[in-house]
């Protein structure tokens, strides 16, 4: 009797220890579901379909997909976002990691320093997009003033420039977010034990070993969490071009993100900016996951 | 409480359900009974054109209210096709352009209103029938400077100008400006695709958008290109760069002359006004011509504009719909032209009480040619009506960019974009 009551009293507790669990994530949820979880699902059905927004979605099987496959705005697309990715993942994490050193040291005036460091990620994109453009501008931008000053008789046309916009917005770009993963770094080198750095240094070891050999392998985790937000946030890169060269000239700088909104939001071809969704999203996941093994393997 | 959602949840559902059936139902068909329609609009403290409208309707019609909806000005046609696509759109909405008009009326979302307007239904005709009415007719014409052509001791338009004479002219500007110390350049054409793509289409014989064959565009790129090398222009990517507006490049007197459509005429009007734009002796003349054929004082100039229309939404109900037809109607006639010809906007159909109404605002010029470029040309739409507008004119602007930043050659550039129509448009 005694242990009858003890279950129901225990099934009981569990019941309530459920519905208190569900009415706290609850306003999460309900907001998660209607703006991203069923948006999403339904993207997955749409990209088998032509639908141009009005009227029922037309099921059109795998045309979206092979349609994409003979369209060589999309393999341009994918290319320059490959192009992107390449070039910005390094380079902001050597720029990030950089500073992240310089500053992790007893310096006056370092949380000013950092503040700084930090400021282009709290900046509005719009307006450092404008700023950077007249930066970049060919004829009058102080850019170009100074490599002509320095001896550059041709200096690059940035922006304006099939062949520069791309690096422009790299460059913009790395300097946009080197702020944010500094910090990052910062948090990773403040967990290295200086012991490490004390007993390595008894052992001789140079500046660089003390770098090769404890930062390096000390950071480990949080450069496997740059590298996998890096890699996600590259691929999806569109605020920046948008604003900046829209993808001009020509399409130099057409990026995926942006491919898919022109055809879906200007086009209104939703099935297939949808089809090109999913290629966007299959891509970034599958890097994820090649990351996730490779770090695994290194763990073991 | 298991037991309370689910009536819960189907108390919610009937009451839906009751609701949505209220709102099908259609009121009783009086035509003096009261009506509210609404109409959907934009930036509506700096855009007066839709309460002048409405006004004018309701003092005509005094039982027809008509409600203003605001929707943001460069995300119109995304929150209308939103709105729309919910069922929560107003019974009359604004067609901004001729491109995605063709997504409206294919999706069904545009009434059949050939009763209504007349002939101001004619750009909007599939298949013989009207699904929206024209209530501005904007057209691109030439503003020049007369100060600046008489500082640069040019010749200033007269009439008769094929575009190698507005070459000419935009280069003599630059150098009698230069002489003169001032850094103004000879023109300004503005970074938007239709400044160089517009006039092509519109004026080259056999000229066809849907055709796939851009060859028609070589000789007008050619030119831009070469007032660009000729520092005649601001380069394309100056303009880019340093975001150079249109209505700072002439209202500031930075250029000389400035290809743009007639609603700027309302824009310079109003910054000279506040003091954003200089005061200064100005003109409009005909947009320069493909050749001597269509100058002249007898020659009807050709030049282009998409109207700006109105079309009811199909969910109306009947009530509403006859009266949004009146409403079309009333837009479409003279009395609501002229009253927007008043606030220095252009009407679907000109006349020449249009015109004196224009023209008697402050500040407009009274020379005749300016009375000539308003009212007398042939405007060709920007954008036929099909399925492809919108993919071809995209390409096409990756084509402008390209070619105007000089990062292409014009041929390549030309046949990249044939090929890419082709392949990527015109199949689908």
């Amino acid at each position: 009797m005694a242990t009858m009551s003890r279950t129901r009293h225990r099934r009981g507790l569990v019941w309530r220890n459920t519905v208190a669990g569900w009415a706290f994530i609850l306003p999460n949820f309900v907001g998660f579901a209607a703006l991203t979880l069923v948006p999403v699902v339904v993207l997955f059905y749409l990209a088998f379909t032509n639908w141009n927004v009005f009227g029922v979605a037309e099921w059109t099987g795998t045309a979206n997909f092979r349609r994409m496959w003979s369209d060589a705005s999309f393999w341009t697309a994918l290319r320059n976002t490959t192009y992107y990715t390449v070039f910005h993942i390094p380079l902001t994490m050597a720029a990030s990691l950089g500073l992240a050193l310089l500053l992790n040291r007893k310096l006056r005036g370092v949380a000013f320093f950092r503040t700084v460091a930090f400021f282009p990620y709290i900046t509005s994109i719009v307006a450092i997009a404008v700023v950077w453009n007249q930066l970049f501008s060919p004829e009058y931008g102080p850019l170009n003033a100074f490599l002509r000053g320095v001896g550059v008789d041709d200096p690059p046309g940035w922006t304006t420039s099939a062949d520069w916009s791309m690096p422009a917005v790299i460059i913009v770009g790395t300097w946009r977010y080197m702020g944010y993963y500094m910090l990052l770094f910062l948090a990773g080198l403040q967990t290295i034990p200086t012991q490490l750095y004390e007993a390595a240094e008894i052992d001789g070891a140079s500046a660089w070993q003390r770098f090769v050999n404890v930062t390096i392998p000390g950071l480990r985790h949080t450069t496997f969490f740059v590298t996998v937000m890096l890699t996600i946030e590259s691929f999806k890169v569109f605020d920046l071009i948008l604003v900046m060269t829209q993808g001009g000239p020509g399409q130099s700088t057409l990026v995926l993100s942006q491919y898919i909104y022109q055809k879906g939001f200007v086009e209104n071809q939703f099935g297939y900016a949808s089809a090109v969704s999913i290629v966007l999203f299959a891509i970034c996941f599958g890097v994820t996951v090649i990351q996730f093994l490779v770090n695994r393997r290194g763990e073991r | 409480m298991k037991r309370a959602i689910p009536a819960v949840i189907s108390a919610a559902t009937a009451l839906t359900l009751v609701l949505a059936g209220c709102g099908g139902e259609d009121e009783p068909a009086d035509p003096n009974a009261p009506v509210t329609i609404t109409l959907a609009g934009w930036s509506l403290s700096t855009t007066p054109e839709f309460k002048t409208l409405a006004d004018g309707f309701h003092a005509a019609h005094p039982n027809v209210t008509v409600e203003l909806k605001e929707y943001d000005a460069t995300n119109y046609d995304t929150q209308m096709t939103a709105d729309l696509a919910a069922g929560t759109a107003p019974d009359v909405y604004v067609l901004k352009n001729l491109k995605n008009f063709y997504t409206y009326q294919s999706g069904g979302q545009l009434l059949d209103v050939s009763d209504a307007g007349g002939d101001a239904g004619a750009a909007y005709k599939v298949d013989g029938k009207s699904y929206a009415v024209a209530y501005r007719q904007d057209s691109w014409v030439l503003f020049y400077n007369k100060d600046l052509f008489g500082k640069a001791k040019v010749a200033p338009p007269d009439g008769g100008w094929t575009w190698d004479d507005y070459a000419t002219a935009a280069k003599a500007l630059t150098t009698g400006l230069k002489a003169g110390g001032s850094k103004a350049t000879g023109t300004y054409q503005h970074v938007f695709q239709s400044t160089v793509q517009g006039f092509a289409l519109a004026q080259t014989p056999g000229a066809d958008l849907l055709s796939g064959d851009f060859g028609y565009l070589k000789p007008y790129y050619q030119r831009s290109l070469d007032l660009q090398a000729a520092g005649a222009q601001p380069t394309f990517g100056t303009a880019t760069t340093n975001k150079l507006t249109y209505q700072a490049q002439f209202g500031k007197q930075q250029s000389a002359m400035l290809l743009m459509g007639t609603w700027y005429i309302a824009t310079l009007l109003k910054q000279r006004a506040s003091g954003d734009a200089d005061t200064f002796e100005w003109g409009m003349a005909p947009a320069p011509q493909f050749d001597k054929s269509t100058t002249g004082a007898s020659a009807t100039p050709v030049t282009f504009g998409d109207p700006t229309g109105l079309g009811i939404n199909p969910k109306a109900s009947k009530a509403k719909q006859a009266a949004a037809k009146e409403f079309l109607t009333y837009v479409a006639a003279e009395d609501a032209g002229k009253a927007l010809a008043g606030i220095g906007i252009t009407p679907a159909k000109i006349s020449d009480a249009v015109t004196q109404s224009l023209f008697g605002l402050d500040g407009v010029p009274q020379d005749d040619l300016s009375k000539l470029a308003y009212a007398k040309h042939d405007t060709k739409a920007e954008n036929p009506i099909s399925k492809h507008t919108a993919g071809l004119q995209n390409l096409l602007n990756d084509t402008h960019t390209a070619i105007l930043s000089d990062s292409k050659g014009l041929d390549e550039a030309i046949t990249e974009a044939q090929n890419r129509a082709k392949n990527e448009v015109l199949n689908q």
